[in-house]
């Protein structure tokens, strides 16, 4: 009989335990308020309706960088955003997935490499939208199809280590063909072009740019100065920081951070040009809250929306009018090549098996 | 007609467990082998060189924590010294801290900044490889190897040891004729965990590995990087079969022997007859082994509160507030999969134990067979499977039912991790449960059985009171697993219901070490501290019993 009331006595211990976890979960959740009255009168206020207050999309992306973009966007319109941080290649195959099974689960997807974009509006995942900003957004910056458009600027830089270029004593590299250099051998890094969208973006500007025979020419070059390719974009950066290579191949937003937090860097944007590529965002074809999703595009794009992303993310934006916040190199000042998107992500399962071909060969 | 209906709810029963444990492994094996178009020679020769790897790896880091298991279980076990209760406790700390965290402490100490290779050593070598994969997998399943190990010890009957000790057998005999006989159900099962482990692990290869590539990190890169499924699906497969013959491997080894002894004590016994050399050499072993574990923990707090790991070590909080000004939601989450995983798992895990191994319903061996098959299947790959399997509707066949069926499809809906996490963990319930049912005799209920006592009185009253710790042990266990399983439900989460893992292993490759470092930590802390109140909840008689027994000691 003790036994008995052990058990059950253990059981309820448990029990109250666990709700009192879900007591605690709850009161702690949902204490943002909402504030209308900052709400001003703008362009993305068209498709809002009072009603959408207290609703919940769900959006897919690749950094939790935009989470306060995403809080001024609950502040200014009392719609919540749920996100959910994934790779690009996770984000395509979730929404090839949901797509197949007629559940899709985002409604929104923001931020992520111009390529998975493209690859996803093909193969019909997106939904076509014509934001009522669209007069403000340049052409370059925004799917000609109408798909999807570009917000934040990406832009290929590396991550140099000052005190390993010292102790190489050589000079601070600022070409291209500078990686080439044999003190060099082995202290490149690089991430693999099929796994990372900053390396593929840089592997097809390169040829874009210099033509493929050339071009070839120059990567089988530099194939050879990388030890290995890393699995993720943002590993070079970190190994370059902590001393593992000298150069990393990384992609930033034109924010110097990196070089304020971690002193034995510094960021350098290629004289000769460098890729880049706008970070996008579109409607998921299909998805349970489109109105919502296009008045969260709405306002992204609206000049107040763009700002908080330039702000969260230190990003330079694609719109003239909002202000480059501090501690951002100008546009300006960094050389980038014509890019096109389109090709980029046509040629990419051409350019990865070539590109495979040769690391093999190594 | 009752028992019809008891078979009846044993098909039910079966079905399920088959719709959750097998069907999305067949599912993925289909998948794979769809579209023959892409399996060429290149993807052959690179498969088979990334299993090579991954067999090279799991077999090396099974070897070594399967021998370092059993010097420390041996070691806290059978020798008295000084300091062995917290070498008992820091032994667990592996536990609670996910290995690809460890990855960060070890680039700390030994990447070419490291505080050992560079600052002490002034040396400049690249961690990255091989190497370091079987150092951090040691590290983290060394303790699953002890966990599983130090439990066979306390069920070997000492007084068969002391039978030959008495009958004039040297040490060594006894160890390798008498006691580790004993033990061997359990050294295999934990050779099997760790083997099964290590292939599955695709995040510490993944961050430590470098150029080495492992199966587990391909089938997450085929999908992340790749875009590819089919091939990811084709990796799993390579994976699938060496898991599953080690699996079979085991279980004919564990079939072929059996030892049970009626008496099971758990207390520690002494050897007396070992020498001073052996005794101080293995105390030794184990001091080394648990070292690394707090070196380790403490150095994931050093990240922590320092500027910039290996340049600036100067105090700062800010890592520690910007890991607080984060949304602490998938922290709760993380809890809730883990409570309820461990609940449902270990009564159902603790129940099939139970009927499997002394009611042998029908299909008993399939039934067993269909719950531990997923433990022999990488997270990663069962993940994929899920997902291929319940984006359909009608649980995932309705594909080839229906065309245009109505969406009641599992993906997408808050529920599939959970279900996919039971499936997971079944096995673990089911492991202890049999190896408590294994030493302890079958006489006890069938005494029951004769003094007139029904199915359900026995079931209650002597065979719930025998699997309680059975129960309590893996509901430990499966609560710590699940707050830091990831490659299961990776490609499952939902936004609103991510989990602290997963946040924290996008923090690793976006964010400073400081931060990840910081999230981690309180991931570990979080675990910990749940670990101990429930340990103290099911424990608290014996918890006051010991306190009760102290005080008055303590007042002398």
């Amino acid at each position: 009989m003790t036994t008995k009331k052990r058990f059950a006595k253990l059981t309820a211990l448990l029990l109250s335990l666990f709700l009192l976890f879900t007591v605690t979960a709850c009161s702690n959740g949902n204490n943002k308020t909402t504030d209308a009255s900052t709400t001003s009168n703008t362009a993305w206020t068209k498709n809002y309706k009072e009603s959408m207050k207290g609703t919940t999309i769900n959006l897919y992306g690749v950094t939790d960088a935009i989470i306060p973009v995403l809080d001024a966007f609950t502040a200014d319109t009392g719609i919540k955003v749920a996100n959910l941080t994934l790779q690009n290649g996770e984000i395509l195959q979730r929404i090839k997935n949901e797509k197949d099974s007629g559940t899709v689960v985002a409604d929104v997807w923001f931020t992520g490499g111009a390529d998975t974009f493209i690859n996803a509006s093909e193969s019909g995942y997106l939904e076509k939208y014509t934001s009522v900003e669209d007069a403000n957004i340049p052409s370059e910056m925004k799917d000609a199809n109408g798909y999807w458009y570009g917000t934040s600027l990406t832009i290929v830089n590396w991550v140099v280590n000052k005190d390993m270029i010292a102790e190489l004593g050589i000079q601070m590299p600022t070409k291209w063909d500078d990686l080439l250099q044999p003190q060099l051998a082995g202290l490149v890094s690089m991430p693999d072009p099929a796994s990372s969208g900053t390396a593929y973006n840089t592997v097809s500007a390169i040829l874009q740019t210099r033509g493929d025979a050339t071009g070839w020419a120059y990567l089988d070059k530099l194939i050879q100065q990388v030890p290995y390719f890393t699995a993720r974009g943002s590993d070079p950066a970190n190994n370059v920081i902590a001393g593992e290579a000298a150069i990393g191949i990384n992609a930033g937003t034109g924010d110097k951070s990196l070089e304020v937090n971690n002193p034995q860097v510094s960021i350098v944007y290629p004289t000769d040009g460098t890729g880049w590529w706008p970070q996008p965002v579109a409607i998921l074809a299909g998805c349970k809250h489109p109105d919502e999703a296009k008045v969260f595009e709405d306002w992204l794009l609206s000049k107040r929306g763009l700002e908080e992303v330039a702000k969260a993310q230190k990003a330079l934006v694609v719109r003239d009018d909002v202000t480059v916040p501090d501690g951002l190199l100008a546009l300006a000042d960094i050389k980038l090549f014509p890019t096109d998107f389109k090709a980029n992500a046509t040629q990419r399962v051409d350019i990865l098996a070539k590109w495979n071909e040769k690391v093999s060969q190594k | 007609m009752k028992r019809k209906l008891l078979y009846l709810a044993q098909a039910a029963l079966i079905m399920v467990l088959f719709y959750f444990c097998i069907l999305p492994i067949i599912m993925v094996l289909i998948y794979g082998l769809t579209d023959f178009s892409v399996i060429d020679q290149n993807l052959i020769t690179r498969v088979w060189e990334l299993l090579e790897n991954s067999l090279f790896v799991s077999i090396t880091v099974t070897c070594i924590s399967v021998i370092l298991g059993l010097i420390v279980t041996f070691t806290l076990k059978r020798f008295r010294f000084w300091g062995k209760g917290i070498l008992k406790v820091l032994m667990l700390l592996p536990l609670v801290n996910p290995t690809f965290v460890g990855s960060i402490a070890f680039i700390m100490l030994f990447g070419k900044r490291g505080l050992i290779t560079y600052r002490l050593l002034h040396l400049s070598i690249s961690p990255y490889g091989w190497q370091g994969i079987v150092i951090l997998q040691v590290l983290t399943l060394t303790t699953l190897a002890y966990l599983l190990i130090s439990a066979s010890i306390e069920k070997v009957d000492f007084t068969l040891e002391n039978a030959a000790r008495n009958l004039g057998a040297s040490e060594l005999t006894i160890l390798f004729k008498v006691t580790l006989p004993m033990m061997l159900p359990e050294i295999t099962a934990a050779a099997l965990l760790v083997f099964l482990a290590s292939m599955a692990d695709f995040s510490t290869p993944l961050i430590i590995g470098g150029s080495f590539r492992t199966l587990a990190s391909d089938i997450y890169t085929q999908i992340t990087g790749v875009y590819n499924m089919q091939t990811a699906a084709i990796s799993g497969i390579a994976l699938v079969i060496p898991c599953l013959i080690a699996f079979f491997m085991e279980r004919r080894i564990r079939n072929k022997r059996k030892y049970t002894s009626e008496t099971s004590n758990p207390m520690d016994m002494e050897y007396q007859y070992v020498s001073k050399f052996v005794k101080i050499l293995m105390i030794i072993c184990t001091i080394g082994t648990v070292s690394f574990f707090v070196i380790e923990f403490s150095f994931i707090i050093i990240g922590i509160f320092t500027k910039n790991w290996g340049y600036d070590y100067t105090f700062t909080l800010q890592y520690l507030q910007i890991a607080f000004s984060k949304d602490l939601r998938p922290y709760y989450n993380s809890v809730q999969l883990a409570f309820i995983t461990a609940t449902v798992a270990s009564l159902l895990g603790s129940v099939l134990a139970f009927l499997i191994h002394r009611q042998k319903i029908i299909g008993s061996k399939f039934v067993d067979f269909i719950c531990v098959f997923p433990a022999a299947i990488p997270g990663v790959l069962f993940g994929v499977g899920y997902l291929v399997t319940f984006k359909y509707p009608l649980f995932g066949i309705g594909k080839y039912i229906f065309k245009d069926a109505p969406s009641v499809v599992l993906l997408g809906t808050g529920v599939i991790i959970y279900c996919i996490c039971i499936a997971r963990s079944i096995n673990m319930p089911l492991k202890t449960g049999y190896s408590t049912l294994e030493h302890l005799d079958s006489d006890l209920e069938n005494a029951a059985y004769n003094l007139g006592a029904g199915k359900i009185y026995t079931f209650i009253h002597v065979v719930i009171p025998m699997l309680k710790d059975s129960f309590f042990n893996s509901f430990l266990k499966i609560f710590s697993s699940t707050m830091t399983t990831l490659g299961a439900i990776i490609f499952l989460l939902l936004p609103k219901n991510k989990v602290a893992i997963q946040i924290i292993f996008q923090t690793i490759t976006s964010e400073s070490l400081g931060t990840t470092a910081a999230l981690s930590m309180m991931l570990s802390l979080l675990n910990l501290t749940l670990l101990l109140v429930f340990y103290l909840l099911i424990n608290w008689r014996s918890v006051l019993e010991e306190i009760e027994r102290r005080l008055p000691c303590k007042s002398n």
